[in-house]
């Protein structure tokens, strides 16, 4: 008996880092980078360019905290990115062409999101249809329909200056024209700890990774097994929505058909930051994390002077190192 | 070498045949009282209402007729092609066709020849029509238009880059190395900024993205040079990509110029530009930017002075020109393809009548 | 025993092409452990999924606690007090042991869920059930046996009034097992009814108080478990005498050549310098304790995990064994104990799980010559007397036996000189394994060399030659059939345990 009691508490701490251990060597290699790339470049340790990271990482971090359910349920959601495109230029072309107040089209934005989270999670719960089947003809649904809805042109959300403009600064103060206050970090920030609480304490959380652990063992306990199974695509939408917004304050116009390979980089993110590719286990700091690797790698590799194909392979060694990662923790687990 | 040899003679070509448009625009008279049907891509975005207005304005100089018509969105690519096909129907002297899709008007390409209608394409062509029944196309010389916006740029930093004592740097953002229209105005601008500057006894060395340093006129030696120009192309035609790129070069102290070369790309810039301040029209104090196209945000940047300028394709000279070629089919005359130029406007100019119809939110 | 808590009379159950329930008919008193049991396929699942209201059944009538209630799902069963404990353990393995036992009703704290609410309330459970789990480990670090124990404090923590034990000691220690009975025994004290499904025969004598047998989807009879002998169980779930004695002797000739020697063999903690030799004609058992390391070692061999070192002589000849595929072409066969994950294609026929590994000689060109997989297939199933409708009903229909029995068709099928059979008759029913045991004794006697791998003592001491036994990943020792009894079994078994 003695012998098995140590062999738990061995166990236990391995499992210990199994949780914690990801984000400790996530933050790491974030370390790593930010001061690679800075000794590198010194136009890279700049204060506008930390903003810039910042500014252009908001929707990947919004779309990862949103796709952290469907992964941890063992699913996946494809259609966020091009999703996004998709809310945005809706919403912004209510408030182009319609008159809808900007906080209309927001509303509108991520309602829409809301719906089509709605509709992958009830295809994928209710009608059993394999997830990486459904999200991906909701990313094909979305990119058409985004493009159809507003004929085909890019449309560009109120300009800084322009009536309605306040939205912009929702995610960056102007001070003057070279110094900006980040604010967008605290809003995501407060975002990441709400759901990181949804994901830990809370019942849709708990019957997500109830879900991605044991679907039928969830259901056996009584647990309206479908519902929350929807609420993880809702939660998804939802985020796709949010981010649609984060997207279209920090960026000119938005144009349709594009879009497409956001997801990855929010899935990605997840990933490295130690959601299971097979479900089960994750948290949305993680995918926080994780994000900020795929976002550091973006922006650093052209400042230490990569060409365009260079830095497509190195971000996609990156991602395969992580998903190997997972693999090897898992094949670990199995023994 | 060769590449060179290519550009050399592309761009005598190109002037040859401009003031050849120019020449027969002044000449063309309608010999008789045709009927043209012109199809438009999209019917309710202005810049395809530029086109129209063009079209409207040629016609009544002209005394032909030319019914335009087109779908509501440019993805509507059977409204197009039904609305093409009742063209035919029509039996008019000529049709002009902007087409959405390449490949869904073959077949009633291959009906016009049959026909006996002759087509004359606009903005955009097919690659693949059937032998003869695409009489001439109508499209943005790309190559010109960079260079159009190397001219504005190279004017307005002429007397900077003159006094200058140590290298000064120009930036390039192209959305992507593969597309012809956009390395055609990625290579356009190189080619005759380097040349102007040469010109002025300035060296020039282009460096970076390897697509555009390899087909560039001459790329120079950026160790001996006085401007080195450097071309920037993200990994994925994202807009956060060009902005991501654009900000690496507009944090290099030597910038004094930079040009985008297609929507995304001077967004981009103006984007980066949000945290960094420092674009303006003045170029001692600021980096001077040049755009492409327009939308609603680089129309407010040139308006209010943070974008120095930028080249706009004009649908208002393809709808003359079209009206003008179609009318010489009909006369019977030979025509071959016409590229239309690229426009530079600025803050005097974005309102004016040859430019505003031309730019679209 | 108390007054009668829970009838069921009269359920009668078909399913499309199966009569699944014939009106069958149980009654279990509080405070009673009422053995329910049957051969695989005799439908005691299909009757407590209708009791628990996974299934809806078609005639007859359920009174519980004096009324008729119809449940309609499991939570309707739970809320009502009727709780089943697994087979399969229904644990959620990214969770803490407390967030398991209440998942499905959390308590509340405002918005959230009150963890530390649910850590005490399990603790007193545990308090209890007088079991040491801490409830904040995570519940895929706890071995089988407490991942058990957590499922039971959860069955608990429902007001049950009824329990079902579905085959609760399947995967558990002698140790677990003795735990097991001591928590059914305090339960039963408390005036719980409690309904044990179980096919070891052993169990039965010890834990229960009454037996009600079903055969075929049909009420049998029931019996008072003092009252009646194990063959008088067997032989009504059967309908036929079975004897299960022990082995006396070796049955392989003297000097049959030696099939498989294994040297030093290393891999991982739970294989260490193991060394064999395995003999034509010849059944040695693998006994040991769960977690010895014989399916490691199994695998090991199998090419299945990688090793550290070792060497593998086949008929004398070194081989290099580094995947299953170089396991197979040199002619060991190996049947899993877990055949949903590694032994079947469940979606596939009886027929294409047959010819799985030797596909190749089914092949007339590029097709797979149909009909002479049909007839192959069509013998096995008769010669193993495979339940099943036809050759080409999909395994997944199957009961657990008849899968096993495909499994040990497909390694006939191909002709392998070393069999491996691990825990061949796990979940097996009675008449199967005694099927299951004839064959592998005609096996040996044609010469195969089986390794058999087994947590059963009684199997073991019936079916084995010569025994090896292991414990954590050591060789402890190996003894002749002749000289083998449960006592020195166990002695080996436990010896650096205790």
């Amino acid at each position: 008996m003695a012998n098995q009691n140590t062999a738990v508490a061995a166990k236990k701490k391995s499992s210990l880092d199994k949780l914690g251990g990801q984000k400790f060597i996530v933050i790491l290699v974030i370390i790593a980078l930010f001061l690679f790339f800075s000794v590198m470049s010194a136009n890279f340790r700049k204060y506008t360019t930390i903003v810039s990271i910042l500014d252009y990482s908001y929707y990947i971090v919004l779309m990862s905290i949103g796709v952290t359910f469907p992964l941890i349920t063992g699913g996946v959601d494809l259609s966020i990115g091009t999703g996004l495109i998709c809310y945005s230029l809706v919403g912004g072309y209510l408030i182009s062409f319609h008159n809808f107040p900007v906080w209309g089209g927001m509303l509108v934005t991520v309602l829409f999101g809301v719906a089509i989270g709605l509709v992958n999670g009830t295809l994928v719960a209710v009608m059993d249809i394999p997830p990486f089947l459904v999200t991906l003809c909701t990313c094909m649904i979305t990119r058409g329909l985004g493009a159809i809805i507003v004929g085909g042109f890019g449309i560009t959300w109120p300009t800084a200056t322009q009536p309605g403009g306040w939205f912009r600064n929702i995610f960056k103060i102007s001070i003057d024209a070279r110094t900006k206050i980040p604010i967008g970090i605290v809003w995501v920030l407060i975002l990441v700890a709400v759901m990181s609480f949804v994901l830990n304490h809370t019942k849709i959380g708990r019957y997500t990774i109830g879900i991605g652990s044991n679907k039928e063992a969830a259901r056996l306990s009584g647990v309206n097994v479908k519902f929350y199974h929807i609420m993880a695509y809702v939660i998804s939408g939802l985020f796709a929505g949010l981010a649609a917004i984060a997207y279209s304050a920090v960026f000119a116009t938005v144009q349709p058909g594009t879009g497409a390979g956001f997801e990855l980089e929010a899935i990605g993110g997840a990933i490295i930051g130690g959601v299971s590719a097979s479900g089960g286990a994750g948290s949305v700091t993680g995918s926080l994390l994780g994000v900020f690797v795929i976002c550091l790698l973006k922006t650093g590799l052209p400042f230490i002077g990569l060409q365009a194909n260079w830095q497509q392979i190195i971000t996609g060694l990156v991602l395969i190192g992580a998903v190997l990662i997972d693999v090897i923790k898992k094949r670990r687990e199995v023994h | 070498m060769k590449k060179r040899f290519f550009a050399v003679v592309l761009g005598a070509v190109m002037a040859v045949s401009a003031l050849g448009v120019v020449a027969s625009a002044e000449e063309v008279t309608a010999n008789g009282d045709y009927t043209f049907e012109i199809i438009v891509k999209s019917y309710q975005s202005s810049y395809w209402q530029a086109a129209v207005k063009g079209i409207d304005s040629e016609k009544e100089k002209l005394g032909v007729t030319a019914n335009s018509n087109g779908p509501n969105a440019e993805s509507d690519i059977a409204d197009q092609v039904n609305m093409l096909n009742d063209a035919i129907a029509k039996k008019p002297d000529g049709i002009g066709l902007a087409a959405c899709d390449q490949e869904a008007v073959l077949d009633s390409l291959q009906a016009a020849k049959d026909a006996g209608i002759p087509v004359v394409l606009f903005d955009s062509g097919v690659p693949d029509a059937p032998e003869g029944s695409v009489y001439s196309l109508i499209a943005t010389d790309n190559y010109g238009a960079g260079a159009t916006a190397a001219e504005n740029l190279y004017e307005a930093l002429k007397d900077k880059i003159a006094a200058a004592e140590a290298p000064v740097r120009i930036g390039e953002v192209n959305q992507e190395a593969t597309s012809e229209s956009i390395t055609g105005r990625g290579l356009g601008f190189i080619d005759k900024f380097a040349e102007l500057a040469t010109a002025d006894g300035k060296s020039v060395a282009v460096v970076g993205n390897e697509y555009y340093v390899n087909n560039c006129a001459d790329a120079g030696d950026e160790a001996s040079a006085d401007i080195i120009i450097e071309v920037a192309v993200p990994a994925q035609t994202t807009v956060e990509l060009c902005a991501t790129e654009a900000s690496n070069i507009m944090n290099k102290e030597d910038l004094i110029g930079i040009f985008g070369s297609n929507q995304v790309a001077a967004e981009g810039i103006l984007t980066a530009n949000g945290n960094l301040g420092i674009l303006g029209s003045d170029p001692e104090t600021s980096v001077l930017a040049a755009g492409f196209d327009a939308g609603a945000t680089i129309k407010a940047a040139v308006t209010d002075g943070t974008m120095f300028g930028a080249v706009t394709q004009s649908p208002l000279a393809m709808g003359i020109t079209t009206v003008d070629v179609l009318t010489k089919i009909a006369n019977g005359e030979e025509v071959e393809d016409v590229p239309t130029e690229g426009y530079w406007y600025n803050a005097e100019t974005i309102d004016d009548e040859s430019i505003a119809p031309n730019l679209y939110d | 025993m108390g007054e009668v808590i829970l009838t069921m009379k009269g359920i009668d159950k078909s399913f499309p092409g199966v009569h699944a329930l014939d009106h069958v008919d149980l009654e279990v008193r509080r405070g009673e452990v009422h053995a329910l049991m049957g051969e695989n396929g005799a439908g005691k699942s299909t009757l407590m999924k209708v009791l628990t209201g996974i299934y809806t059944k078609d005639e007859g009538t359920i009174t519980f606690e004096g009324k008729e209630v119809e449940f309609h799902n499991t939570r309707e069963a739970q809320d009502a007090g009727i709780v089943i404990v697994h087979q399969e353990l229904n644990m959620l393995g990214h969770l803490t042991v407390a967030q398991n036992i209440f998942f499905g009703r959390e308590f509340k704290k405002g918005i959230g869920i009150d963890d530390r609410k649910m850590n005490e309330e399990a603790a007193k459970l545990f308090e209890r059930l007088n079991i040491d789990i801490d409830p904040t480990t995570t519940m895929s670090d706890l071995t089988v046996g407490k991942q058990q124990m957590c499922e039971i404090a959860k069955a608990i923590s429902h007001e049950a009034k009824v329990i079902i034990f579905d085959e609760p000691s399947a995967a558990l220690t002698e140790a677990e097992i003795e735990e097991l009975f001591k928590i059914i025994r305090d339960l039963r004290a408390q005036n719980l009814g409690i309904i044990y499904i179980s096919h070891r025969m052993d169990e039965i004598k010890v834990i229960t108080d009454r037996v009600t047998v079903m055969r075929d989807g049909a009420y049998v009879g029931t019996l008072i478990t003092e009252d009646c002998t194990k063959n008088d169980i067997i032989n009504m779930m059967v309908g036929r005498v079975i004897y299960e004695d022990p082995k006396t002797h070796s049955m392989v000739p003297e000097g049959a050549p030696v099939v498989l020697k294994v040297e030093n063999l290393n891999a991982g903690k739970m294989v260490q310098n193991v060394s064999f030799e395995l003999h034509k004609g010849e059944i040695l058992g693998f006994s040991g304790l769960m977690g010895a390391g014989r399916t490691e070692t199994a695998r090991a061999i199998f090419g299945a995990d990688p090793k550290q070192s070792g060497d593998i002589y086949m008929n004398g000849e070194k081989v290099t064994i580094n995947t299953p595929q170089d396991a197979v072409n040199h002619g060991i066969g190996y049947l899993s104990e877990d055949r949903k994950r590694f032994g079947i294609v469940v979606q596939k026929s009886v027929a294409e799980n047959t010819t799985l590994a030797t596909l190749k000689e089914y092949l007339s060109g590029i097709f797979i010559n149909k009909r002479k997989e049909e007839k192959v297939a069509q013998e096995f199933v008769d010669s193993l007397a495979t339940k099943t409708p036809g050759v080409d009903q999909l395994v997944v229909n199957l009961s657990g036996g008849n899968q096993q029995k495909v499994v040990i068709a497909k390694w006939l099928c191909r002709n392998s000189d070393v069999l491996i059979f691990d825990e061949p008759t796990r979940g097996i029913d009675v008449g199967a394994k005694n099927e299951i045991y004839k064959l592998m004794n005609k096996l040996a006697a044609e010469g195969k060399a089986i390794i058999m791998i087994s947590s059963e003592m009684t199997e073991i001491l019936r079916m084995s030659d010569r025994i090896v036994v292991m414990c954590e990943g050591k060789i402890t020792g190996e003894l002749d059939i002749a000289e083998a009894t449960q006592e020195n079994i166990m002695n080996l078994a436990t010896r650096e345990i205790s």
